[in-house]
């Protein structure tokens, strides 16, 4: 497991540069961004973790749930 | 006493999260970004005998004063009305009570306020953020520490990132009788009284959660990029619902009884294309997710978005969501042949808990624009509305032998952005 891991972080680093800056603009575009509208992505998964068994993927921060 | 105390803290982390983004917008800094956000959700659902609404409004507000530094001051709340199941019983004890509505449903009526406060550290291309967030609601208290450091490397083509919160809460719970076995603990009644400290058979539970996430991103070519995130959180502490009953057998009824521990972990993993021919962003993603309470899940979204004109785009999102139930849930504690009957020391009355899958679309439309020079004093803005829409289909699930009917839910979004 730690090798593969190991090998995966290799490969990736190896081809990190292959992006150019003055080829970014498409990645710097809010259309390519993960978390294109932070407030808004994080009420929603709020909502909808809520409402399910699991998490995960967006975030640990806390808070209260108001969900009794 | 401990009112004013309580209103004090909530007032003083509120003033000081808005007194470091005012401070951070002194006259001497206004050429710097000064960014306000806000959100608002509203989610209702109204299946079998139940219904649920809740209002989420949100506003943050942050500076940079230098590049070095960011502050951040935000708030967040739930307003929560509805009906919700306060007894919970499954087919084989309706079917020997017959004529009895066995399941009961008491109406719910909560506000939840959180403001935060965070700071943002720069050198070079590490960043450190550490926040606070001080969550109350009728029935809870959360304190959240929250730290996290981020860097770019490779020519920002890779973003590493690792953060961990630690939550130490407070849940409202009644007092049991000492010498009473969970099978005799009895529910909460309502709220009054829970952390105003005048109300009789009233106490607080700690439940402590330590969360850990860390984010590998990746730029692989200038249309295609990935993420991959490792999110665990383990919780220790009270973690029922204290208002709500399970029937066990004939004639007893006891509070919902949740183990003490739980680990949660899932994976994540996201990928962005840009097909160029379409002018089209293509998002893909997919978690999976286990905890020690047997639940086990899968999610996969897929969202499409594009620009119609300049600063206009829209994205259409599908979700789909399946997991397996706890392993101490059951449908009736009564007895029966599987899936029903005991199911060891514990007992829930949580459909979440429950074996169950969900398909959810949605839409969401977002203009921005960022003018060359700033109109008045804004430099850019952005806003966006959302509509989803989420299909829940519950496995085993059932209020005394009736199943779930029109759970359905139905998630409205809007969302307002403006840079200084």
């Amino acid at each position: 497991m730690t090798k593969t891991i190991l090998i995966l972080l290799c490969l990736g680093a190896s081809a990190c540069t292959t992006v150019k800056p003055t080829q970014r603009a498409v990645l710097a575009d809010p259309i390519m961004q993960f978390e294109g509208d932070p407030q808004a992505s994080a009420q929603y998964r709020h909502a909808v973790d809520n409402r399910e068994g699991s998490m995960g993927g967006g975030g640990v921060s806390g808070g209260g749930c108001g969900c009794n | 006493m401990r009112l004013q105390l309580r209103a004090r803290s909530t007032r003083a982390v509120f003033a000081s999260a808005l007194g470091a983004a005012l401070l951070a917008w002194a006259p001497s800094a206004r050429a710097q970004a000064v960014v306000f956000d806000t959100a608002h959700t509203l989610w209702h659902e109204a299946p079998t005998r139940t219904n649920m609404t809740v209002y989420t409004p949100g506003a943050a507000i942050s500076a940079t004063p230098a590049p070095w530094v960011t502050v951040r001051g935000a708030w967040e709340a739930d307003v929560v009305s509805g009906a919700s199941v306060a007894t919970k019983a499954g087919p084989a004890y309706q079917g020997v009570n017959p004529g009895v509505d066995v399941v009961t449903t008491a109406s719910v009526k909560d506000f939840r306020q959180a403001p935060s406060a965070a700071l943002t550290l720069r050198k070079g291309d590490v960043s450190y953020t550490a926040s606070y967030t001080y969550g109350t609601e009728n029935d809870y208290r959360s304190n959240s520490l929250f730290v996290a450091a981020r860097t770019d490397v490779f020519q920002h083509n890779t973003q590493l990132e690792l953060s961990y919160a630690r939550n130490f809460d407070k849940v409202c719970d009644r007092i049991q009788g000492v010498n009473d076995k969970a099978s005799r603990f009895r529910a909460l009644e309502d709220s009054s009284g829970c952390f105003s400290g005048d109300a009789v058979a009233r106490t607080r539970r700690d439940l402590g959660i330590d969360g850990l996430q860390a984010t590998w991103s990746q730029s692989w070519t200038p249309v295609f990029a990935t993420q991959l995130v490792y999110t665990a959180q383990i919780l220790d502490g009270f973690q029922s619902n204290p208002y709500r009953s399970v029937i066990l057998g004939q004639g007893i009824k006891a509070q919902e009884y949740h183990p003490q521990h739980r680990t949660r972990q899932s994976i994540t993993a996201r990928a962005n294309l840009y097909v160029r021919p379409l002018k089209l962003a293509v998002r893909l993603s997919g978690r999976g997710y286990r905890d020690t309470w047997g639940i086990t899940s899968g999610t996969g979204e897929l969202e499409a978005e594009r620009y119609l004109f300049e600063g206009f785009r829209i994205s259409a999102r599908g979700r789909y969501y399946r997991q397996s139930g706890a392993v101490f849930w059951s449908d009736d504690y009564t007895g029966g042949d599987a899936p029903l009957g005991p199911k060891g020391q514990y007992w829930t009355g949580d459909r979440e808990l429950s074996p169950f899958s969900s398909i959810g679309l949605g839409f969401r439309a977002t203009y921005g624009i960022a003018p060359e020079k700033p109109i008045w004093i804004i430099s850019a803005v952005k806003a966006s509305i959302a509509a989803d829409a989420i299909q829940f289909s519950y496995d085993e699930y059932t209020l005394g032998g009736t199943p779930i009917t029109n759970a359905r839910a139905y998630i409205l979004g809007a969302n307002l952005s403006l840079s200084f």
